[in-house]
This record gives structure tokens, C-alpha cells and sequence, in this order.
């Protein structure tokens, strides 16, 4: 990298773009309540008033500008008021829509006067709809307000003699960029300004695909050179850094700027390209930790391509992580995506499958606690003496109603206006609605989480109690009680069992059986109040904790000891992982494992994670390996790959010396996160995670 | 003939996605016993041949499982369709696994088209190393020291049956390399470097030789299976990694 981009990564890392930002956000409410402002209009002006307050930082060598400055979303509602929003409702998190994926290839491709133009033929054609009027006429208001903060951008560039980015900002992101630098410009504005409203984890989607006209364009024309063009996507990578610790998450670093590569295109064809290529190469030289990058694989992918991603891996920063179109096309089709949509599709935030521009999906509402279901169907199993088939059949209802509770919840999901997201999604303006009357895809998606736990625990309890009987029913129910205080000798029976992750067929047996009660307690709910389905997924987010310690972000209650043998308080599996402290065969016996999954039902998205010693990226042909490795991964029919490199020693040494480790990246969940700056719980769980080494 | 399928065995690790253990993506199978005792050995636990205890702070560990020939190959076969697909197969590892011989040619008769790579120190009798030979598809033949005194001060063993065996594995058309662990002041030596490189100049067919520099985690584990390590050389100089030497004898080396 560039000396230049090196000093301005440094001056990211250390945060002093902070200096430049206001000490509070402007006063809203105050006119909103004066004028009696409707929720559109309320949110209209705030994206406005946001875009009116920012001041424009250009840094004397900037080429891709744009850093925020306003230092907060400020209300638009009293505390009471807002609240009273969602009366006989729910809000979903925070309340404005997150988690999804804009149309960036479509508003880069028609600038923000094209978009201008629809909104105002739309607003002719439904001019007797106030409702359309009032959105659209927000929406002509948001793009005024962006253009103009642009226009701010040029001015003050112009003053400063930087003509270079002056004439950049005069045309986007007004009007189609004509440049690879244009439209990386523009990218910066529109996707940087939907924070600006209160809109968090607002993916990148397929960025090869749509920067892919930019960039050829340049190159073939002789007007940009690689290396050139390489030095413009690091900047923007960097600059993807600048304001995160301002995105809402639940740990820095948790802010959904995730990017899709590869797989195919809307027409079916192979969609690799030399954008795809030249991501994973700026990566890898950026190591920070915006974007996350995910990459689409099928059992075809390039070796070459692969290796590639696999020097990726090397850098510890926990991504790319892989798809499979083999299974996750499928199962979009079998949830009710058109096949070029399913086509289309990229990760929302972490993990979760969505069509940019067209999906208003819900991704994550939730959790159904697995160990919870299974620990009361074995405690109430055992006390009604029932058979094993008889705590089969109580799981599989506990799961049911769990999922129907969390839906439940959701039945009524209230989401605020979003005239400003509504621009740039594929057809909000075309239709004149807001995006929060939903868009083509209105799915929600809920995961099962602490899966290898409570597989675990029913391979135990069918082989030690009922088959075996060597733990009596009785005992185990004290045992678990007491938290295995005093039981010691059960505890060493039941956790001496075959574990989900070895390629064991009765411990996978058992894992099969819960997402199978899952999919189907899915299924059984055909519309999700929003004129959607319910995907099941397989992440966990935090909930490997959560579910494990309580939190009040759950209904679940904390589930004590388990019949795997875990104690009361340990963290459960995360995602798609054998449960903590598991001896695990190795990464074949792990894939092989949750190959077993039936994808096509349970297609919401969440990682196998697998671990590897960095010791195994020693040389090309280590990476190789790698790369042979996620193609296997493909082959087996897995649906989601998180391949990451850990160092042990490195992260203790880290917990002890913090200063010394300050750009340690590791991934947590779906995102990455500087360690020293992750709670030491989820330290801990980083360093326990499974290791294979080599 | 294929060996008995009740025949057992004493395994101490299984290890999937071996990057280091040959071509393609391989498990490693690692045969419990070994007749050396080399003093830079970083599998102490491999030496015994019996089921062993380890004790360390993280809890004590067994290790050492007696399997079945058959149960090991079913094992292995579950795998089968992803190792021959990735261009592997099986490693037989240690420990020697030649003191397992007659267990390993007992799996190895039950594989599923499995290609299959001995991982081995050469000392066996002769009639042993040639029948799991005949079996391999490839070798990995592990030469320390040329001159037999030092060979026998540092690894416990003269050194004339691994060259015998060097010599039957040269004259084989089976796949091999050379591979030279490089201890500093011990193998490195440009006396002992110029002797192997000649050593494999000599024959009939030239060897491709791997040099392995010397790993400082060696030393890890002595603790844990209550032996005493101790290096006589200098751990922290870096290890000799010169291939020019082999050049000259026009034998094809690599540091890995
Ligand atoms: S031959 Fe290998 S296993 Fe045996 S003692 Fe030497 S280094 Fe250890």
C-alpha cells in the first residue's frame, strides 16, 4: 500500500477523524413538534437537518471524501411519543429498518436526478394519493439534501484548490459516475448518508458486480492503470473505517458493512470478474476491519480463485467468508424467490441470505433456544416417564412454540418511515411506497441457536438412559438440577457421548432432528403477518452467550446444566460449531457433519465455523490446501463457510498486553472486531473456539 | 492376501487436513512406538508403544487407543470420497509406523482406493520395509545424520538399517522424498548436509529431499508424558537451511 494510504489508515486506527466532529447532532424535534409533523415528515427532515449540519472534511490527499461529522441520530419524537409509535405493535431493535441491502448498481447506474425524475413521474401518476405524495415528496426531499451536501463537498474543495475532487463531486452522485473513482465517490455518499437517519447494518451487497462497468470502462480505455485503481478501492475500504465506531452494534466492529463476490449472475452466468479478484487483493493489503467480505462458491469454483481467498484467510481478519450457490439457490427457490432474484442474492449483515434492493426482510427476529427446548422436554420427559420417542415428540413442540412466539411477536412489527432507504432500493419510488410497507421479499428469518449443545444432550440421554442405562432417568434429572454437584460420575457418562461435529450418524442424527422440527414448525406458519414466510436459519449471533447467561434482549429464559454434561453459565456452540470443549476429529469430520443439514428447508443463512492454526498457512502450497478445503466444503452440499486463523498464543498475550496487540483482528460472529476492544467474555469464547491445526 | 481385519493396533492421534503430510488434503494416522529416541523428537507421546497418560495443566489426557485394522479403515473410508476427490488420501505416521507393520498393511488392505503415504525413520528389518512398501503409493523417508556415531549419540539407534533400507526404497518404483530435520549444530552441519547429499546422489534414481528446520515448540510436550528434554544444541540459532549443497550433487531440495 501506498505511503498515503498507509498514514491515512494509521490516522483511522487511532481515530483522529474524531477531532473533526460536532460536539451534538442538531435540534429536530423542536420544529417537528412546531409543526406538527407527520412520522414521514419527521423523518424526511431529519435526513435533511442531518445532511445540512454535516461540515465537509476534505484531508489534504483525499481522493474519496466524505466523513461524518455529526456525532449522533437526534430524536424526532419525545421518548413518550416514540414509544406510543409502536403502541400495538413492536419495534424491531432499535426501530429503523436495518439489516437489508440497498439497490447500489441501479441509483449508481441512474444518479440521484434519474431517481429524482421517477419520483416525481410516479408522484404525477398517483398525485391523488396523499399518502404517495407525502413519500414521494419526502423522497425528492432526501435526494435534494443529499445532492446539496455534495454540492457543499465541491465548494469546499474548490476553496481549498482541490479541483480534482471538486469536478468528482460536481457530477456524482447527482449523475452517473464516468469513472471508477466517480462511482466510488458516489458509493461513499450513498451508502455512508443512510446512517444518517438512524439506519444501521446497511449491507454493500454485490459490489463486483455493479463496480464492474466502472472499472472495465477505465481499464480498457487506458485511463486508469490496476495499481491506480487498486490505491482508489483501498481508500474506500479505509474510508469504509472512518465513522464505524458511530454505527450501532453490539460490539464494535458489529456494524453490517458486509460485501458479496462472485457466484452468478441474474442471467446465470458465471459472475467472477476482475473487480471479484481485485477486492480480495485490496483486502488483503487493507486489513482493517471494513468491508467483511463474503464470497459465493459452487462445487466448480476456480482452484485459482479459491487460493486467492485463501491468502485472505492468512490475514486472521476472519473472512472471506463462503456461500454455496449449490444449496442456497435452491433453498431460495424453495422459499418462493424468483430465480433470477435468488440469483442475485448477497449476505444482509453477517450471514443472512437477502436480494438487494428487493428484500424487506426481517432477517433476524430472533432465536429458538434448542438447548431450551430440549432440556425441558427432558426434564418433563423423565418425570411423566415417558420413552425416548416421547422426548423426541416433546422437543419437536417446544420448538413449535417457540418459533410461533417469536413470529407472534413479530406479527405486528411496526417500521418507520424510510423515505431516504425507499430511493434507493429497486422499485419503492416506482410503486410509491416506503420501504417500510415492504418491498418484494417481506420474509422473516429466525435462527436456532446452541444447536450442537442440544443435540448432543439428546444422543446422550436416547444412548446413556435409554438405551444403555446406565444413568437412570432420575439421577440425571437431580444431576441437572444440581448442576451436576455431587453427580460427577453422571456428568462424566453423559459427556462421554457422541458429538455433533465428528461425522458421528447418531449425534448428527439428533441435530438433523432439530432443524427438521424447526423447518417444519416454519413451514407450518404460511404468512408472517407481512406477507411473508419464516426462513429458518442456522447462526446464533450472541445468543451462544445470551442463552447461556440471560439477557434481557431475550424471552428465553438462561438454560442451566445440559445433559451434554456442560455446567450451568458455560457458553453454548455458535452457529454451526461442535458445542465448546468438544475433541473434535478435525475439518473434514466437522463438514462432514453438517452436511447433513437439509439446506433447501433451513436456508436463512449462519456459519459452520472452523478454526485453523495459522501454522497452516505457511506456504502456497498450505493455501492450496485451504482452497481445495472450501471446495470440499461445496462439494459436501454445506451451505455457509467461516474459515478463520487463530494464533492462540497470540490472543493470551493479547488479553495481557493490549498495547501491544492494538490491530489484532478477530471474527466473532458475523463481523470482525479489533480483540482489545471486545468485552472479555466474547475473548474468552475466541480463544476457547475449536482449533484444528494442521 | 489381505491382512486380518482383527488385527489391532495402537493409534495415537488421527489428524484430518494433514497440509504438511503430503499431497492433496490427507489424515494422518499416527502409529503408537517408536525404536528411536531422537533428542529433538516433538511427538514424545509417540515413543512408547503403549497407552499412555498425559498430564498437563489443562487436565490429564489419554492417549494411545487400540483399534482394529477394520475399524480404523471404516474410519478412514467415511472420508475416502473427499480425499480421493482433493488429490490426497492417508499418511501412516508416528511413532515408526514400520513397528505396526503388519496392522498398517492390515488397514491399508481394507482402503477404498485410498492413495496411501508411509511417513517413516527407515528403522525396521528389511523384510518389513519391503512388504509395506509393495503397499504404498509414496514415502516419506526420514534421514538425520549419516555418520552412525552421532546418529547413535543423538537418536539412541545405529544408523545402517534405515540406509539399507534407503538403498531398497532407491531401488523401488515407489514415490518418495528425503526429508532432513534440521537441528541446529546437530543435522544442519555442512559435513552432515554434503553426506546426505551424496548419500542420495549414489543412487539409482535421485531423491527429491525436503529440509525441515527445527520447530522451538519441540520441547512442549516432554513434560506432559514425564520425560526430561533436553536440547544439546542451541535452540534459539536458527537452523542451516542450505540447499546449495544438494545442488551441486544436481539433487532437487526445498526448505518446507
Ligand atoms: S524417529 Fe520420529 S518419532 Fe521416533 S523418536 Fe525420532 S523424531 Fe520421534
Amino acid at each position: 500500500m501506498v505511503r498515503r494510504l498507509e498514514a491515512m489508515r494509521e490516522a483511522v486506527r487511532e481515530r483522529r477523524q474524531a477531532a473533526e466532529r460536532q460536539s451534538a447532532p442538531p435540534d429536530v424535534l423542536a420544529e417537528c413538534e412546531r409543526e406538527g409533523l407527520s412520522w414521514m415528515q419527521r423523518v424526511c427532515r431529519l435526513f435533511v437537518r442531518q445532511c445540512e449540519a454535516e461540515r465537509p472534511v476534505i484531508a489534504p490527499d483525499q481522493q474519496i471524501v466524505f466523513t461524518r461529522t455529526v456525532p449522533a441520530v437526534p430524536a424526532i419524537y419525545s421518548d413518550e411519543a416514540w414509544r406510543q409509535r409502536f403502541a400495538g405493535g413492536k419495534a424491531h431493535e432499535l426501530g429503523p429498518i436495518s439489516n437489508i441491502c440497498a439497490d447500489w448498481g441501479l441509483v449508481l447506474a441512474a444518479g440521484l436526478n434519474g431517481r429524482r425524475r421517477v419520483a416525481l413521474l410516479t408522484r404525477e401518476r398517483r398525485s391523488r394519493d396523499p399518502e404517495a405524495v407525502e413519500f414521494l415528496d419526502g423522497a425528492v426531499a432526501c435526494i435534494d439534501a443529499l445532492m446539496a451536501l455534495a454540492g457543499r463537498y465541491a465548494d469546499e474543495a474548490e476553496r481549498i484548490g482541490r479541483d480534482d475532487v471538486a469536478a468528482v463531486l460536481r457530477r456524482v452522485p447527482a449523475e452517473p459516475p464516468r469513472s471508477f473513482r466517480e462511482a466510488l465517490q458516489a458509493l461513499r455518499f450513498l451508502h455512508a448518508s443512510v446512517w444518517l437517519c438512524g439506519h444501521y447494518h446497511v449491507g454493500l451487497g454485490r459490489f463486483d458486480q455493479y463496480m464492474m462497468p466502472y472499472l472495465e470502462r477505465d481499464l480498457t480505455a487506458g485511463r486508469l492503470t490496476v495499481a491506480a485503481a487498486e490505491e482508489l478501492l483501498a481508500e474506500f475500504f479505509i474510508a469504509l473505517n472512518r465513522d464505524s465506531d458511530l454505527y450501532p452494534g453490539v460490539q464494535q466492529g458489529d456494524n453490517g458493512q458486509s460485501l458479496m463476490l462472485g457466484g452468478l449472475t441474474r442471467a446465470g452466468r458465471c459472475a467472477v470478474n476482475e473487480m471479484t479478484r481485485m477486492v480480495l487483493r485490496v483486502a488483503c493489503d487493507v486489513t482493517m476491519i471494513d468491508p467483511k467480505i463474503n464470497l459465493r462458491v459452487d462445487r466448480d469454483t476456480d482452484l485459482g480463485l479459491l487460493e486467492f481467498a485463501a491468502s485472505l484467510t492468512r490475514r486472521g481478519l476472519g473472512f472471506p467468508q463462503y456461500s454455496n450457490d449449490d444449496v442456497v439457490i435452491p433453498g431460495l427457490l424453495a422459499h418462493g424467490y424468483s430465480i433470477e432474484d435468488a440469483r442475485d442474492y448477497t449476505v444482509a449483515a453477517c450471514w443472512e441470505y437477502i436480494i438487494p434492493g428487493r428484500g424487506m426482510e426481517i432477517v433476524n427476529i430472533g432465536a429458538v433456544s434448542f438447548p431450551a427446548a430440549v432440556d425441558s422436554a427432558i426434564r418433563q420427559g423423565i418425570e411423566a416417564g415417558d420413552s425416548f420417542d416421547g422426548i423426541l415428540a416433546r422437543t419437536r413442540a417446544n420448538i413449535r412454540q417457540q418459533t410461533r412466539d417469536r413470529v407472534a411477536d413479530y406479527r405486528h412489527v411496526i417500521l418507520p418511515p424510510a423515505p431516504w432507504y425507499s430511493v434507493l432500493m429497486t422499485d419503492c419510488i416506482e410503486r410509491g411506497r416506503d420501504l417500510s410497507c415492504g418491498a418484494r421479499y417481506n420474509n422473516v428469518g429466525i435462527h436456532g441457536a446452541g444447536s450442537a449443545n442440544a443435540a448432543d444432550a439428546l444422543v446422550a440421554v436416547k444412548r446413556f438412559v435409554f438405551d444403555e442405562a446406565r444413568v437412570q432417568p432420575r439421577i440425571l434429572a437431580a444431576a441437572l438440577a444440581y448442576d451436576w454437584r455431587g453427580y460427577e460420575e453422571a456428568r462424566e457418562t453423559m459427556a462421554a457421548g457422541p458429538r455433533v461435529g465428528n461425522n458421528d450418524d447418531d449425534a448428527d442424527a439428533m441435530l438433523r432432528f432439530l432443524f427438521d422440527a424447526f423447518a417444519e414448525a416454519c413451514e407450518g406458519i404460511p404468512d408472517n403477518g407481512r406477507g411473508g414466510r419464516v426462513r429458518p436459519g442456522t447462526g446464533s449471533a450472541m445468543y451462544y452467550v445470551w442463552l447461556a447467561r440471560g439477557h434481557d434482549g431475550m424471552r428465553e429464559p438462561a438454560v442451566g446444566a445440559t445433559a451434554d454434561g456442560r455446567h450451568q453459565g458455560e457458553f453454548f456452540s455458535s452457529s454451526l460449531a461442535p458445542s465448546p470443549g468438544t475433541r473434535s476429529r478435525g475439518p473434514l469430520s466437522v463438514l462432514q457433519s453438517f452436511a447433513k443439514l437439509d439446506y433447501r428447508r433451513v436456508c436463512n443463512g449462519g456459519p459452520i465455523t472452523l478454526e485453523l492454526s495459522d501454522a497452516v498457512f505457511r506456504d502456497q502450497e498450505a493455501l492450496a490446501k485451504v482452497a481445495m478445503l472450501v471446495r470440499q466444503f461445496a462439494r459436501l452440499g454445506c451451505q455457509q463457510l467461516q474459515l478463520n486463523t487463530l494464533n492462540v498464543a497470540t490472543l493470551r498475550d493479547a488479553r495481557v498486553h493490549p498495547e501491544a496487540h492494538r490491530n489484532l483482528i478477530v471474527r466473532v460472529w458475523g463481523w470482525s472486531g479489533y480483540f482489545c476492544e471486545l468485552a472479555p467474555e466474547y475473548q474468552d469464547h475466541v480463544i476457547s473456539r475449536h482449533m484444528h491445526e494442521f | 492376501m489381505a491382512g486380518p481385519a482383527d488385527q489391532t493396533g495402537i493409534v495415537f492421534d488421527i489428524k484430518e487436513f494433514a497440509v504438511f503430510d503430503g499431497p492433496g488434503i490427507r489424515t494422518t494416522v499416527f502409529l503408537k512406538g517408536c525404536p528411536l529416541r531422537c533428542a529433538w523428537c516433538h511427538n514424545p507421546e509417540g515413543i512408547s508403544p503403549e497407552p499412555e497418560v498425559l498430564h498437563s495443566p489443562a487436565g490429564d489426557r489419554r492417549v494411545g487407543e487400540r483399534l482394529t485394522a477394520a475399524a480404523l479403515a471404516a474410519r478412514l473410508n467415511r472420508q475416502g470420497g473427499i480425499l480421493r476427490d482433493a488429490g490426497g488420501g492417508v499418511s501412516f505416521s508416528g511413532g515408526e509406523p514400520l513397528l505396526q507393520a503388519e496392522f498398517v498393511e492390515a488397514v491399508i488392505d481394507r482402503l477404498d482406493r485410498l492413495h496411501v503415504l508411509l511417513d517413516t525413520s527407515g528403522y525396521a528389518d528389511e523384510t518389513r520395509f519391503r512388504r509395506l512398501l509393495a503397499k504404498v503409493d509414496m514415502v516419506f523417508f526420514d534421514l538425520k545424520l549419516m555418520d552412525p556415531d552421532l546418529h547413535e549419540r543423538y537418536t539412541g539407534c545405529r544408523n545402517e538399517p534405515i540406509l539399507r533400507n534407503l538403498q531398497i526404497l532407491s531401488q523401488s518404483e515407489c514415490a518418495a522424498v528425503v526429508r532432513v530435520p534440521l537441528v541446529p549444530g546437530v543435522t544442519d552441519t555442512a559435513a552432515n548436509l554434503e553426506a546426505i547429499a551424496r548419500a542420495c546422489h549414489s543412487f539409482r534414481r535421485p531423491f527429491r529431499v525436503d529440509l525441515l528446520p527445527y520447530n522451538r515448540a519441540a520441547g512442549g510436550k516432554y513434560g506432559a508424558c514425564g520425560r526430561r528434554f533436553s536440547p544439546g544444541w542451541d535452540e534459539s540459532r536458527p537452523a542451516n537451511a542450505d540447499t546449495t549443497v544438494f545442488a551441486r550433487f544436481g539433487i532437487e531440495a526445498r526448505v518446507v
